[in-house]
C-alpha cells in the first residue's frame, strides 16, 4: 500500500496482509472529527477492527506563539501565553512569570503567591471537569457533559471577578498577580470549597462504578511505569502508572511546600487509572484551595519595584520619579539580565515549562515552551496498540491532549 | 373554520422554518471551542434556538462556527469542510483569531477566516461569551427569516 | 559517567546548572549521563544568536537540551554550538525517544539537520512550507499594522548596521 493519502505517507510495509487474509486499511482520522479532542489528524493502519500502527500528525493549530513573543515586550508577552494551553491560561502564565522572575532575581511577597496557587488549582479543577465532561459524552454519558460544565461555569465566575476575563485571564504576571481578590471572589471561593466535594461525588457515583464504563476504560490504553518514564510522559500519564512524580512536590514553586496534599496515582496502568488520579487531583485542589483559602496572608501583591510594575495611579500626580517609571515601562518596558533558564509547573496535562533565554534587552530573545501534550502524545503509539477502533477514542480522551499546547 | 386557517407567504414559512433550526457543525479548533460547548450546555443552552443537533458531518449542517484560530495547515481543510457543505449555508466567525487573526499577527494564522470563506456574523471577543454566541445566532436568525426563498446573492 | 573532557565549559545561570560540549560530542555525552541517573529528557530546543551583542557567541544556533534525574531530582542543561548551512548535529532519538518530536520540530522551525533521526520531516508547518520561521531573519509575517513602530520593517530581523 503506498501513498494512500497522497502526502508520501507509507506506514505500511509492501506486501503486507492482515490476519484474516484480506488487507491492512489505512484510514484517516481527519482534522475535523468530533471525538479528537481539537484538530489531531491520526492515520492509523487497521487490521479488521484491530489497530496496528497508529501515526499521529500535528500542526493543524500552530500558532507560532515563539515567534509572537519575540515581537512584543516581556510584559506584552503574558497575554500571548495564556493561549497555548487554552484549558489551563493561569499556570501558562505562572510558568512564565516564574522564568522572568528568576532571571530578574525577585521573590513576590506571599499573598501573591498564595493567589498564584489559589489561580492555578481552580483552574486545574476546571481543566479536569473539561477533560471528564468530554471524556464522558465521546463514551456515551452525555449527562457527564451537562454537570462538569455546570462546576466550571462557577470557576469560570471567579474567574471573572477576580480578573474580568472569563478563560484567558492573564492573571498571574511577572512581579506579581493583576490585581487583589475582592471580598466577593473570596466570599464565592469559600463557597465553591463547601459544594465541590459534594459534586465530585456525584460523578464518581455516576461512572466509578458504572459497568459500562468500567468495561470501557478498564484494561485500555496500558502504559507501564518503565515506558512512562522511558516515553517522557508527565502528569496523570505517568502518576496512572504508579510513578509518584509531581512537580508540585519535587521542585515546589510559589509556596507549595506550605499546603498538605498528597500525590494522587494509581497502579492500574490504564485508561481507569488514569480516570481516578484525575478524580483524586480534584478532591486534592479542592483541599489545596481551603488551606490557601483558611491562610491567605495579608499584604501586597506585587513586587515593590518600581522598574519592573507600574506605580499606582496616584502617585502620578504628585512624584516626578513614578511619572518616568509609568512613562518608560509603557513605552519601551523593562528589561530583563541576560542568561537563561527553565521553569516547569504542573498542569492538568503534566509538565508544562517555559525556557526563556534572554540577551538583556526589552524584547524576549528565545521562549520555549515546553508542552506536556507533545510529549504525551508520542505514547499513543504505545498505548493504542492491538485495541479497537473503538477504544481509540478511549485512549485518546485519557491522554487529555490539547492540541494548542502541542502545536503552539 | 376560518379560525384555523394561516395565510401567509411561502418565502416567511421557509424562512421561519429554516431560521429555527440552524443545525451547526461542530468547527471547534480552539479555545472559543470550549466556550462553543459551554453554549451547548445546560446553564445558555442553544437548543433552545433549535440548534441541538451540532452535527459532526458537514453534509448535514447548514451553519459552519469557525471557533478558533485558523493556521496556515488548517485553512484547506477549512475550506473543503465549507465546500462539502449543502446549499444554503452560513458562516459565523466566532471570536478574534476567526474574525481578524486576534490577537496573533504573523506568518502561521490566517488573519481572518474571511480570506478563504464567506461571513455571515462576526462575534468579537477572546473568547466570547457563550452569550455572545447565542445573540449571533439570533442576528443570524433574523437574516435567514429575511431572505425567505430568495437564493443567496 | 561523562567524562570531563568532554565538558567544554560550565556554569549556572539563574540556579540552573549548564555544561557546554562540543557538537561532535553530544552524543556520547547525553549518553554517559543517562547513565548517570539522567533518564528524562525534558525537551531539547534551538535558540538563534544572530545579532545578539550581549556577549561573544561560538556559533549561530545553540542546540540545548534538559535533562532532569527521576530520582534524585537533579536537573542539568547541555548546551552545543553549531554552524553551518545547515547547521547538523547527531540526533539522540535512540537515548530519548520524546526526542523524536522534539528534533522534528526543531528541524522544522529552525532548520537544523539530525543526523541518523528515523524520520525528519516538517512536523508543525504544511509540508511543502519554505524557510525556518524562528530564525531570526525570518519576519514574523503577519499582516502590518497601520501606526505601529514596526510599521515599516514589521519583522524581528536585525538591524542593518
Amino acid at each position: 500500500m503506498t501513498d494512500v493519502l497522497g502526502e508520501g505517507v507509507t506506514i505500511t510495509k509492501e506486501g503486507e496482509t492482515s490476519a484474516f487474509g484480506g488487507e491492512i486499511l489505512t484510514v484517516n482520522f481527519g482534522p475535523h472529527h468530533p471525538s479528537t479532542h481539537g484538530v489531531l489528524r491520526l492515520i492509523v493502519d487497521l487490521d479488521g477492527e484491530q489497530i496496528k500502527r497508529i501515526k499521529p500528525v500535528i500542526g493543524y493549530l500552530h500558532t507560532g506563539i515563539e515567534k509572537q513573543m519575540e515581537a512584543l515586550r516581556w510584559q506584552q508577552a503574558v497575554t500571548v501565553t495564556d493561549r497555548h494551553d487554552y484549558l489551563s491560561p493561569p499556570i501558562n502564565n505562572l510558568a512564565y512569570a516564574l522564568a522572568v522572575e528568576r532571571l530578574m532575581g525577585v521573590d513576590v511577597p506571599p499573598r501573591a503567591k498564595a493567589l498564584r496557587v489559589i489561580m492555578s488549582e481552580l483552574t486545574r479543577l476546571s481543566s479536569h471537569l473539561v477533560w471528564l465532561g468530554t471524556s464522558g459524552i465521546e463514551l456515551g454519558a452525555m449527562s457527564m457533559l451537562m454537570y462538569c460544565f455546570r462546576e466550571r461555569d462557577t470557576i469560570l465566575d471567579m474567574n471573572e471577578e477576580i480578573s474580568g476575563f472569563r478563560m484567558h485571564t492573564s492573571y498571574i504576571r511577572p512581579g506579581g498577580v493583576m490585581a487583589d481578590a475582592t471580598p466577593r471572589f473570596l466570599e464565592m471561593l469559600d463557597r465553591f470549597c463547601r459544594t465541590m466535594p459534594g459534586y465530585i461525588d456525584e460523578y464518581e457515583a455516576l461512572l466509578t462504578n458504572n459497568p459500562i464504563f468500567r468495561q470501557r476504560m478498564i484494561g485500555i490504553g496500558r502504559l507501564s511505569a518503565e515506558d512512562a518514564k522511558v516515553l517522557g510522559a508527565s502528569g496523570p500519564m505517568i502518576r496512572g502508572s504508579g510513578v509518584a512524580w509531581d512537580l508540585r512536590k519535587a521542585y515546589p514553586y510559589s509556596g507549595y511546600e506550605n499546603y498538605d496534599f498528597e500525590i494522587a496515582t494509581s497502579n492500574m496502568c490504564d485508561c481507569y487509572g488514569r480516570y481516578l488520579v484525575r478524580i483524586k487531583e480534584m478532591r486534592e485542589a479542592v483541599k489545596i484551595l481551603r488551606q490557601a483559602l483558611d491562610r491567605l496572608p495579608d499584604g501586597p501583591v506585587n513586587v515593590d519595584d518600581r522598574k519592573m510594575l507600574p506605580p499606582p495611579r496616584e502617585e502620578l500626580e504628585t512624584s516626578m520619579e513614578a511619572v518616568i517609571h509609568h512613562f518608560k515601562l509603557f513605552t519601551e518596558g523593562y528589561s530583563v539580565p541576560p542568561g537563561d533558564v527553565y521553569v516547569a509547573v504542573e498542569s492538568g496535562r503534566g509538565e508544562n515549562g517555559c525556557y526563556i533565554s534572554s540577551d538583556g534587552t526589552h524584547k524576549p530573545r528565545r521562549v520555549k515552551f515546553r508542552a506536556a501534550s507533545f510529549v504525551n502524545l508520542q505514547a499513543l503509539e504505545r498505548m493504542a496498540l492491538n485495541h479497537m477502533v473503538a477504544d481509540m477514542i478511549a485512549i485518546i480522551g485519557t491522554a487529555d491532549t490539547v492540541l494548542g499546547d502541542c502545536d503552539r | 373554520m376560518g379560525k384555523n386557517i394561516l395565510t401567509t407567504t411561502l418565502g416567511k414559512v421557509v424562512g421561519w422554518g429554516r431560521g429555527n433550526s440552524v443545525w451547526p457543525a461542530q468547527f471547534g479548533l480552539a479555545c472559543c471551542a470550549i466556550e462553543m460547548i459551554a453554549t451547548a450546555t445546560a446553564g445558555v443552552d442553544i437548543g433552545r434556538f433549535g440548534s441541538e443537533a451540532m452535527r459532526a458531518s458537514p453534509r448535514q449542517s447548514d451553519l459552519m462556527i469557525v471557533s478558533g484560530r485558523v493556521s496556515q495547515k488548517m485553512a484547506p481543510i477549512l475550506r473543503t469542510i465549507y465546500d462539502q457543505m449543502p446549499e444554503p449555508k452560513w458562516v459565523i466567525s466566532m471570536g478574534a483569531c476567526a474574525s481578524t487573526g486576534g490577537v496573533f499577527n504573523n506568518y502561521a494564522l490566517l488573519q481572518g477566516v474571511d480570506k478563504i470563506v464567506p461571513v455571515d456574523v462576526y462575534i468579537p471577543g477572546c473568547p466570547p461569551r457563550p452569550e455572545d454566541l447565542l445573540n449571533a445566532l439570533m442576528i443570524l436568525q433574523e437574516r435567514i427569516k429575511a431572505q425567505g426563498i430568495l437564493p443567496r446573492q | 559517567m561523562i567524562s570531563e573532557k568532554l565538558i567544554v565549559d560550565k556554569g549556572t545561570s539563574a540556579g540552573d546548572d549548564w555544561i557546554t560540549v562540543d557538537a561532535a560530542n553530544v552524543h556520547e555525552a547525553l549518553s554517559g549521563l543517562r547513565d548517570e541517573g539522567y533518564r528524562m529528557l525534558s525537551f531539547l530546543t534551538c535558540v538563534d544568536h544572530l545579532a545578539d551583542s550581549s556577549r561573544k557567541w561560538p556559533a549561530r544556533f545553540e542546540v540545548v537540551y534538559q535533562l532532569r534525574n527521576l530520582e534524585s531530582r537533579e536537573q542539568i542543561r547541555v548546551r552545543a554550538f553549531v554552524d553551518g548551512d545547515p547547521p547538523h548535529i547527531d540526533s539522540v532519538s535512540d537515548l530519548f525517544p520524546p526526542a523524536n518530536w522534539d528534533e522534528r520540530e526543531t528541524y522544522d522551525l529552525f532548520g537544523i539537520v539530525f543526523r541518523n533521526h528515523p524520520d525528519l520531516t516538517r512536523i508543525l508547518m504544511p509540508d511543502d512550507w519554505v524557510g525556518h520561521p524562528l530564525r531570526r531573519d525570518y519576519p514574523v509575517g503577519g499582516e502590518p499594522v497601520e501606526f505601529s513602530e514596526e510599521h515599516e520593517r514589521w519583522q524581528t530581523a536585525p538591524e542593518k548596521a
